[in-house]
């Protein structure tokens, strides 16, 4: 990826500098950098440090190949001792090449023979710290002109904190080639804060109106160590109070607004951890401690189907060896990458089968007594964790984010991760299709009468025993594609069930149990109140503390949850 | 007459209890040895690699002879990341077992609770995870990396590196906490002003500020917050972390600091306690050019290095210890430092040509007994920690460390709140 | 349990207790260490340990099988008890820590400059040994009474009180709280003077443990005999009818929720400095469910069934947990899931079950050859 970068770079500051000085430029700053690589270690950083002073792309192609260990001195018989650089002959080609430093020709021997490197005998030219960090001021200053707009933005950035007013022809010279508009804000503010030092008021005063008008945050610090300075004239001051009050304000907003975005989506995880459970529970009265682990099902089957995808993978259960074999797909290709959308229905169907094999051995026979069932699956989620223990180990399995759900997108700097907004919008389009199917299907219809009188369902003709099954099957597969999105975001581990098996407890109780509405509302409610007790306490525990203090209180209000399920018997 | 149910009842109890504590007899011709360690719970994935490697490292010595020509008899104990457990298990080695030195533990946590089990048994344990300091129990030796071998180092190499701000991460117990009280003095002296520290200010009644850092209990996954707070304080583009995070909790972390956008260009992580071990289960493309600073790295180009690694992944092939994963192991400095506690004690015995406890101890403490190891020189010094090379590394994309620079055999000094000098 | 006291219990009751209390210990101090009847050090302390457990077992069966309030989180109140008594201990280490300071040694490498307002009172050992009962008391009468007030029962209550032990095993956890965070306490020295590490101080701590758990068998033996254990009993059959025959059912419910705290907090007094530690973890949930683990697999609803229960399952796993680390926790779950599937009444009932499944047996076989007619008159009386 990067080198990929890098050779655009090398394209495209090319094709932006039209003078034929191009070439001239760039043998120059071969010469430079090969006889920087020559020079003993004591004087390497200083002469890199110099050709910051005539920046040429090809000097990003080298510094990078000197970092990844590709450069190597070849000492011909007849004395110069020539460095080169160790490239692929082409893009992905395991076959090398060695290609001269100072002049870009490929090596040769002396005698014309073609130059065979030998690994034993070459060793790769070492950097050190003082030396990466003199590379970096030049590879900064050509980032000024990297394709990717982001690239470009922090390195405008890392330029206008560093206040010296050396930097403003560099970056006023860039302005006037910038076309991105995001970018083009954030030379403006560079040049901002750069004169910020100005000994002249009112270019101080020009710079503070830039910073206030583009928000910046960055900004902040030195802002306010201005509004604070005595010794600045009245005007300047006052400028200063100003933007930094309009930034404070507009960092309220972000924080409220991020808050916000951070509760619904840790709601929305809550409610699809849930939702199963709200079904299981709230429909058949039976609680399910096991719920977790059969969320943990769905994560591990994504995990199997990412490794399907990939190189495949080596299971070691109670002793026997079992290798799966995987497709080998390009990591890199559109369909490994699309092994999330595979593993959604496998996540689905295989939980729903473990619950299957649960309801029909164990909670079948504890449906009146939920206390019992309660015991029972806690037992069984015990034997679940260990036996994940035994076949996939101990440790959690590394599930890798497909690299469409990677980044973010930023709303005016509050920023919002593209896997929690996918997670929200599915937890939508789950509760929908799950009210859809509750309401609109004829086995949704038997289900609603076997929750609300199982004995006059029965003798109406419906076969209990077989919704019962399905139901079961279905709120567990609602844990299994938890599961799945879980893996996105935290761990997938034997223990991983126990860290949300309370949370979603709370949720249901809260909801009211048997009702999807009140477990939809408890669940954002509760993520809302979590992350905003997080923002204001900047306590990551208190707050959760405080929440479930908080549910055990609500409940004195409403004992039975939000949206009560009134039946007619008394013991409900 | 039927005996009553209750009698027969309490009979089966008593026997029970008399049938689960019996002790273990030991043979004349071997030496037993304990390992403790967790091998289940939240901390199972770091300490198996531990208790795999002395295993090896057991195997290799007895192969040639065993330590005054007795075998090793290892003696595996689960502590089960649970620390009451550890001390329960730690009793149960010295007064049962009764074995010659114990090698173990991870978490400080687990040290501390076991510590008071070592005094008072006047047993004797080899400690080999990086650790924070302010300990010298006599009954310790402590082969792990000190603060000033490990994050006093890290900072500095920040420090040259233009980093003028400082997030303190870590998760809530004794490391990260008294780790990140001795940075925060350090971090003062070298003139970083106060709110230049990020993650919040514990302050005294008196307010005065003593601590400073977030910490996270065991098992923590939700970091958006936390993620958040860190991209604004990264925003003016000179902020670090360090990041004394412990266990699968850093999985989350990443992930949400790499899905934030930030990369190591913009903040990089300075990670104290993630080894080559823990970057098994991490998503190290979104991790590549983090820090880490070791005593040890796998990827050191030395003989030694080499043949350690060779031996190691070879006896693996073949091991019997149960529930051994064999495919995709790595090495790291915690095991090394383990293998390294063992020679360091084997020496020490044959030297003093006892097995006993205090004579090995006055063996140890002489500064005479060395080990060269897959890391360098280890010398046992006087205050029961070994002076040893350090180095600082970068992640790469496939889970090992690229080393950016290397410390030469650092002298180890445990105590170091109070001593820093303002510059 | 039957509602009367036989004298065929109170005998064996006694050698039960004598057993306890006098030989075991006696063993432990007397016989040399040759021989096979010695008790070691390190059994009386691993029993002692276990007859604490024992005794949180026997508040749980209080609640669960007398009164139908399955409590998820009773561990919290051991723990509370033992985090009293803890702080006492911690206190009375002085300047024998491992940093030479009157400060506890987790407050040194945290930093704290001075003893917190709140640790003051706890070098009392009197204000501690109070503090053992009325810390968890208060506990458990606050949220008792905010529980049973809005009536909140069955599966309900069991969640809130998992909900309860679980927020405050997290906030233990923070160091903040100056209790020692996730270090907890240990390193004890010594308790009313006396050396902890010596074994007649742990002899004595077993001996304590034991006379705890037969003052609280007998007092619960009592209560079950009381009018009180009568309504208890009712308010686990039903509720409602309790209610209707006009007792303030949330009331009693309130004073057994109390009580059964304040037994757990004083049984994890007793095992803090026996064990010699604690630490949050105790508070975490799934360590209350495997304290209803002992009691279902004992048997509820008896007195005896629990500490059958903790005593046994205890040793198993001491044992299992070191022979087959691997398959442990299968078996333990396996063994629950049966027991709450096939075996209701635990091991104390296990004979009754079995005798009543062999009298359906043998009456199933009757009915299979009916007998021979006999005259009339003649009927054999069943």
């Amino acid at each position: 990826m990067r080198t990929f970068i890098l050779s655009r770079i090398l394209a495209i500051s090319l094709a932006a500098l039209p003078f034929s000085h191009a070439g001239e430029m760039e043998k120059v700053a071969r010469e430079n950098a090969a006889a920087a690589i020559l020079a003993p270690e004591t004087e390497q950083a200083a002469l890199v440090e110099a050709l910051a002073k005539a920046p040429d792309p090809v000097l990003a192609l080298i510094f990078d190949a000197w970092q990844r260990e590709e450069i190597f001195i070849y000492t011909a018989p007849n004395g110069p001792r020539i460095p080169f650089q160790l490239a692929p002959q082409s893009e992905g080609s395991s076959e090398f090449k060695a290609i001269r430093i100072d002049n870009g020709e490929p090596l040769v021997a002396p005698d014309g023979a073609p130059f065979v490197f030998d690994k034993s005998i070459y060793k790769p030219v070492e950097t050190f710290s003082k030396l990466r960090r003199a590379m970096r001021a030049t590879t900064d200053l050509l980032a000024l002109a990297d394709p990717a707009p982001a690239v470009r933005q922090s390195a405008i950035l890392k330029l206008g904190m560093k206040q010296s007013a050396e930097a403003l022809p560099i970056l006023d010279l860039r302005l006037e080639v910038e076309k991105d508009p995001a970018v083009r804000k954030s030379l403006l503010d560079a040049v901002a804060l750069i004169n910020l030092t100005s000994p002249d008021p009112k270019a101080q005063v020009a710079a503070l109106a830039q910073l206030k008008k583009s928000l910046s945050i960055p900004s902040k610090e030195l802002v306010a160590k201005m509004a604070e300075n005595k010794t600045l004239p009245p005007e300047v001051s006052a400028a200063a109070a100003s933007t930094l009050k309009a930034i404070e304000n507009h960092l309220f907003w972000v924080d409220f607004f991020g808050t916000i975005f951070r509760g619904i989506s840790l709601g929305s995880v809550l409610l699809i951890v849930a939702l199963g459970l709200a079904i299981t529970f709230g429909l058949m009265g039976v609680i399910n401690m096991a719920h977790g682990e059969i969320m943990v099902v769905g994560g591990y089957a994504t995990y199997l189907v990412q490794c399907i995808f990939g190189a495949g993978v080596a299971l070691a259960p109670f002793g026997l060896a079992i290798n799966i074999p995987g497709f080998n797909f390009d990591p890199n290709s559109a369909l490994y990458q699309s092994y999330f959308i595979f593993a959604l229905p496998v996540a689905f169907l295989s939980a729903a089968l473990v619950g299957i094999l649960l309801e029909r051995g164990v909670i079948q026979f504890l449906y009146r007594r939920p206390l019992e069932s309660l015991l029972a699956t806690w037992g069984v989620s015990l034997v679940l964790q260990q036996l994940f223990r035994l076949i996939f180990g101990p440790a959690n399995a590394p599930v890798y984010s497909p690299a469409w759900l990677l980044g973010s997108f930023s709303v005016g700097d509050v920023i919002m991760n593209y896997n929690r907004i996918f997670v929200i919008f599915f937890a939508i389009v789950i509760v929908v299709g799950t009210a859809l199917l509750l309401s609109k299907t004829p086995i949704g219809l038997l289900i609603r009468a076997v929750m609300q009188d199982r004995v006059t369902a029965s003798c109406m003709g419906v076969r209990t025993k077989k919704v019962n099954t399905l139901t079961f099957a279905f709120g567990s597969g609602l844990a299994g594609l938890a599961g799945a999105f879980l893996s996105q975001i935290g761990n997938i581990g034997p223990s991983t069930g126990q860290t949300y098996i309370v949370d979603s407890f709370m949720v249901v109780v809260v909801g009211g149990v048997g009702n999807l509405v009140g477990t939809v509302i408890s669940a954002l409610g509760i993520g809302t109140l979590d992350q905003i007790l997080q923002t204001g306490l900047r306590n990551p525990v208190i707050g959760k503390v405080l929440v479930l203090i908080g549910i055990i209180l609500f409940l004195q209000w409403k004992p039975s949850g939000l949206f009560a399920t009134k039946s007619r018997g008394l013991e409900s | 007459m039927k005996l009553p149910k209750s009698f027969c009842a309490l009979a089966l109890g008593a026997s029970t209890m008399l049938g689960v504590t019996a002790p273990l007899q030991a043979a004349d011709d071997t030496v037993k040895v304990g390992v403790l360690h967790s091998l289940s719970g939240t901390m199972a994935i770091s300490e198996t690699s531990l208790r795999d490697v002395l295993m090896f490292a057991f195997d290799e010595i007895n192969a040639k002879g065993g330590v005054l020509g007795k075998k090793i008899e290892p003696v595996v104990v689960d502590g089960a990341s649970n620390w009451p457990l550890f001390a329960e298990k730690a009793k149960q080695l010295l007064e049962v077992d009764k074995v010659a030195v114990v090698f173990g533990c991870w978490t400080s946590v687990s040290r501390k609770s076991v510590l008071p089990v070592f005094e008072k048994n006047n047993g004797m344990l080899f400690y080999p995870v990086q650790y924070e300091g302010e300990e010298m129990s006599p009954n310790i030796f402590y082969t792990a990396e000190a603060v000033n071998q490990q994050a006093i180092p890290a900072v500095d190499y920040l420090l040259a590196d233009g980093r003028k701000k400082f997030y303190l991460i870590g998760t809530d117990y004794v490391y990260p906490q008294t780790t990140n009280l001795v940075l925060l003095e350090y971090l003062l002296s070298k003139g970083v002003p106060l709110e230049n520290i990020g993650g919040g200010l514990r302050k005294d009644e008196a307010g005065k500020v003593i601590s400073a850092g977030k910490y996270t209990p065991f098992g923590h996954t939700d970091y958006q917050q936390i993620v958040a707070e860190i991209k604004q304080f990264a925003a003016t583009g000179d902020a670090c972390v360090i990041n004394t995070i412990n266990g699968d909790s850093n999985v989350p972390f990443f992930k949400e600091f790499a899905a934030s956008g930030l990369s190591a260009a913009d903040c990089p992580v300075a990670s104290l306690s993630l080894s080559e071990d823990e970057l098994r289960s991490l998503p190290t493309k979104d991790l590549v050019g983090q820090l880490g600073c070791w005593a040890y790295f796998m990827s050191i180009d030395s003989p030694a290095n080499a043949k350690f690694k060779s031996d190691f992944f070879t006896w693996l092939k073949t091991s019997t210890v149960p529930g051994i994963e064999k495919e995709n192991r790595v090495t790291c400095s915690p095991m090394v430092l383990s293998y390294d506690g063992v020679y360091l004690w084997k020496a020490a015995v044959e030297k003093a040509g006892s097995f006993d406890v205090d004579k090995v101890r006055a063996v140890l403490e002489s500064g005479a007994i060395t080990f060269e190891g897959p890391n360098g020189l280890n010398t046992m010094e006087k205050n029961h920690h070994t002076k040893k090379n350090v180095y600082i590394g970068e992640t790469k994309a496939d889970g090992q460390f690229k080393i950016v620079e290397e410390f030469k055999q650092v002298y180890p000094e445990p105590f170091l709140k109070g001593t820093f000098v303002k510059q | 349990m039957k509602p009367e006291v036989t004298q065929r219990e109170v005998v064996i009751g006694a050698i039960a207790a004598a057993i306890l209390i006098l030989v075991i210990p006696a063993l432990n101090a007397f016989v040399p260490e040759g021989s096979v009847f010695h008790v070691s050090n390190f059994n009386i302390n691993l029993w002692g340990q276990y007859l604490c457990l024992a005794i949180v077992a026997v508040s749980i069966d209080l609640l669960w099988g007398y009164t139908g309030l399955l409590s998820l989180g009773q561990m919290l109140f051991f723990s509370l008890g033992g985090y009293a008594l803890g702080m006492h201990l911690m206190l009375m280490i002085g300047k024998l820590g491992q940093y030479k300071s009157d400060l506890p040694d987790f407050m040194v490498f945290l930093g704290y400059p001075r003893l917190p307002a709140h640790w003051e009172p706890f070098y009392s050992f009197t204000f501690s040994m109070l503090a053992v009962l009325w810390i968890p008391g208060l506990v458990a009468l606050i949220f008792g009474y905010l529980a049973f007030r809005s009536r909140i029962r069955g599966v309900y209550f069991s969640i809130l009180t998992q909900a309860l032990t679980y927020a405050a095993c997290l906030l233990f956890f923070r160091n903040e709280l100056t209790l020692g965070g996730n270090n907890g306490f240990t390193d004890f020295k010594t308790l009313l003077k006396f050396d902890l590490a010596q074994p007649s101080t742990q002899r004595g701590l077993y001996i304590a443990s034991a006379v705890a758990l037969v003052l609280v068998y007998l007092l619960c033996r009592w209560l079950t005999l009381t009018k009180f254990g009568k309504v208890q009993r009712a308010i686990r059959d039903s509720e409602n009818r309790v209610l209707f025959s006009g007792y303030a059912a949330a009331n009693f419910k309130l004073f057994v929720f109390v009580v059964s705290g304040m037994i757990a907090g004083l049984a994890g007094a007793l095992y803090v400095p026996q064990v010699g530690i604690i630490n949050p973890s105790q508070m975490e949930p799934a360590k209350s469910l495997e304290a209803i683990v002992w009691v279902a697999v004992g048997g509820r609803a008896t007195l005896l069934g629990p500490i059958i229960g903790a005593v046994g399952v205890n040793a198993l796993k001491s044992w299992a947990s070191q022979a087959f680390p691997a398959y442990w926790p299968i078996f333990l779950g396996g063994m629950f899931v049966l027991v709450v599937l096939f075996m209701p009444k635990g091991i104390v009932g296990l004979p009754a079950q079995l005798r009543s499944w062999w009298e359906r047996r043998q009456r199933a076989k009757q009915a299979e050859d009916p007998p021979a007619p006999t005259a009339p008159g003649k009927e054999a009386r069943s």
